[in-house]
């Protein structure tokens, strides 16, 4: 009979070896491990209509991008955790990704309530954040250079608003505005402008989103004898606000932001409702290669300026990480003005900026949503706005200026 | 702002009309909590299922909004036994905190299948949306009145089966005295399999009847279970006439709210109203018992 021994030197270099074997396995996993994006969008809640999509746009880029090779030679995964459309459930999908996926970019948070619960565990765990929020103050967090936004901020859209309704005639405008962080500071715009060309903010009220009805509100919109009513909220609150519009006689303009009364509007509220609204939005750039190629991979429908934001979003972080040969949030940080502003060969695809920045050529990115410049503060420079107006179920464009 | 007595008229009847519409899922909330002892949050996961079954009712078979309502009451009624005989029967041995924290659960599990199945629009109902009638500048609006109406409804023909049917008389047994309602032959089980049918059958009633004055979609129930509850609390929980009256007074309190508070104050409203009633009068308005 054989007998086995093992003497304690034995097992100690045995013990070694073992853990050389998994350093040696974890060295070579790491040098091919995928790189991990977040994708943070509203899957569910007032943001629901527009999250699938945005979820879709960002993953047919990574599936671009990982046909063109990669990261230089790395794969790129995407995981997505849905926001909500709630701060709280934004703030627990972070968590996860940031903690358990170890995700090097967050990509696509919608609500400005999300993004602001959100921005800073990214900066602190030194995460790049793009984001499609509007309000002003995301931006003027402490965030360290990790912030990109490709939506104009809430000054710009409001400043914008303004005065396409100023230049429509209208002089007496009231705001009725959802619980948000830009509700005050629209309002503070809304004011200056109308008040510097002669008109006047007739009455302002911020309401709580989850109520069922808005009476109340109505009644003092009726006694504001205003021309205009700007809407200021999301889907499920402007819906019932249209309709008890309606139902009060209400009939001076409707104006709103898109997103707030997007085409699925009509499949809840009858035409003789809707008819009228005028909705305005940030443009992606209807002409650009990149948003014609986006069209066509969702199926020649219409496509939201927030996928074609994260469209762009993923590319440029992907782009960044390829420049950088190294895939961390901070060389992401660090990298994306440096592939999408400047005097680099002008890309609109992942494929060929992968292939450019390989061959050690300099790109600048333009992409779906526009040219995609950020000033020192993440915010987005220059983009155009879509003003159209709802007509027997659809809408109509009136202008993009 | 209150300038003069038609405003006030204004955000009492608007209160009224907002009460009314919480006062049937706030009486299904007490209904199973007057037999069962425990607080079924899943009233809100009742109340999105009745309006969805409401809406293909309305809106896919082209039943008028009455017929409709019936429908809702029976589709959340037989939901909601089921799934208190398959998901939370088994836990009351575990006490009431478990029954009702599995009961959050249930209510987040409706709302997703609500979802798998109809996807996140918004859905309306085919019904014409007419404009408010005036009177000496006073807004009413027909849609909001017939809503109330229909609450009334459904709510008295709940009195009037508790009040005078042998049914009734039995719910009530139970609710005062489970051990001697058993002993004089009255089965418990059949009570709660009865009470809860009705309490989740009005919950998706009072769901249809947010739906058909704004839209419908995953979320409606659950937006409203906050002050459902607090009505239930403030009325007395177990009492069905202080259901009723717990709504009406949360409808008020949050009309008044809206004109007369700051908005970050306003979500307190409900909160004010449980913390109150729990201070002065713990057992609500109108005691503990139907």
């Amino acid at each position: 009979m054989t007998r086995f021994t093992t003497t304690r030197r034995a097992a100690l270099l045995g013990a070694v070896g073992a853990a050389s074997t998994f350093a040696i396995g974890g060295r070579a996993f790491g040098q091919g491990a995928p790189v991990v994006f977040g994708v943070l969008p509203p899957l569910t809640g007032a943001g629901g209509p527009y999250g699938p999509a945005m979820l879709r746009a960002v993953q047919g880029v990574v599936e671009e991008a990982n046909a063109a090779g990669g990261i230089r030679g790395r794969q790129i995964r995407v995981v997505a955790e849905d926001d909500q459309t709630n701060p709280d459930a934004a703030v627990r999908g972070a968590r996860k990704l940031i903690d358990v996926d170890r995700v090097s970019a967050i990509i696509g948070t919608w609500a400005s309530a999300s993004t602001t619960a959100v921005a800073p565990l990214c900066w602190e765990n030194r995460v790049s954040l793009f984001t499609v929020s509007g309000a002003d103050s995301i931006t003027l967090l402490p965030h360290q250079g990790f912030i990109f936004r490709t939506q104009p901020n809430s000054r710009l859209q409001i400043t914008t608003a303004s005065d396409w309704l100023l230049g429509k005639g209208a002089r007496r405008v009231f705001h009725l505005a959802a619980q948000s962080p830009f509700a005050q500071s629209s309002q503070d715009v809304m004011s200056e402008r109308f008040r510097a060309a002669g008109g006047a903010v007739t009455g302002f009220i911020i309401y709580e989103r989850d109520k069922t009805a808005f009476r109340s509100e109505i009644d003092q919109l009726m006694r504001s004898r205003s021309d205009t009513v700007m809407l200021n909220g999301y889907l499920p609150d402007t819906t019932i606000l249209l309709r008890e519009m309606f139902r009060a006689g209400f009939d001076g303009r409707r104006f709103t932001f898109a997103y707030a009364a997007p085409a699925a509007i009509f499949g809840s509220l009858p035409n003789e409702v809707t008819n009228g609204v005028t909705t305005f939005q940030p443009s992606p750039d209807l002409d650009s290669p990149a948003f014609k190629r986006l069209q066509t991979r969702f199926g020649n429908v219409e496509v939201d300026p927030y996928s074609a934001q994260v469209h762009d979003h993923a590319s440029m972080a992907i782009l960044a990480a390829a420049l950088a040969g190294d895939a961390s949030g901070t060389a992401i940080r660090d990298n994306v003005r440096r592939i999408s502003q400047g005097d680099g060969e002008k890309v609109d695809n992942v494929t060929d900026g992968l292939r450019l920045i390989a061959a050690g050529r300099a790109v600048n990115f333009e992409g779906a949503s526009g040219p995609c410049e950020f000033d020192e503060r993440g915010d987005i420079r220059g983009t155009k706005f879509r003003y159209e107006v709802a007509e027997g179920g659809r809408y109509r464009m009136l202008e993009l200026a | 702002m209150i300038e003069d007595w038609r405003d006030l008229a204004q955000v009492v009847l608007n209160g009224v009309m907002a009460g009314s519409v919480l006062m049937l899922p706030a009486i299904g909330f007490n209904c199973i909590f007057a037999v069962l002892r425990y607080p079924n949050f899943a009233v809100a996961g009742f109340a999105t299922m009745g309006a969805f079954a409401g809406w293909i009712a309305n809106a896919q078979w082209g039943l008028p909004a009455g017929a409709a309502l019936l429908v809702a009451f029976l589709a959340a009624g037989a939901i909601g036994l089921l799934a208190e005989e398959l998901a939370l029967k088994p836990l009351r041995p575990a006490g009431p905190l478990t029954v009702a924290i599995a009961s959050v659960a249930l209510t987040i599990l409706l709302e997703n299948i609500i979802r798998f199945a109809f996807g996140n629009d918004l859905k309306g109902y085919d019904l014409p949306i007419l404009r408010d009638w005036r009177f000496d500048g006073i807004r009413v609006s027909p849609q909001q009145l017939s809503n109330t109406a229909y609450a009334i409804a459904a709510a008295a023909a709940l009195f009037a089966l508790l009040a005078f049917t042998r049914l009734g008389r039995a719910m009530r047994a139970v609710a005062d005295n489970p051990v001697l309602a058993d002993i004089k032959g009255v089965d418990p089980d059949r009570i709660a399999r009865v009470a809860v049918f009705i309490g989740a059958g009005l919950a998706g009633f009072g769901g249809m009847l947010i739906g058909l004055d704004t839209s419908i979609d995953p979320l409606t129930g659950f937006r409203v279970v906050l002050s459902v509850f607090a009505a239930a609390v403030v009325g007395g929980l177990g009492s069905i006439p202080g259901a009723a009256l717990g709504a009406m007074v949360v409808g008020l309190g949050e009309e008044f709210a809206g004109v007369l508070l700051e908005p970050a104050y306003r979500t307190v409203t409900a909160f004010l109203a449980i913390l109150l009633v729990l201070m002065f009068r713990p057992s609500g308005l109108l005691g503990a018992r139907a």
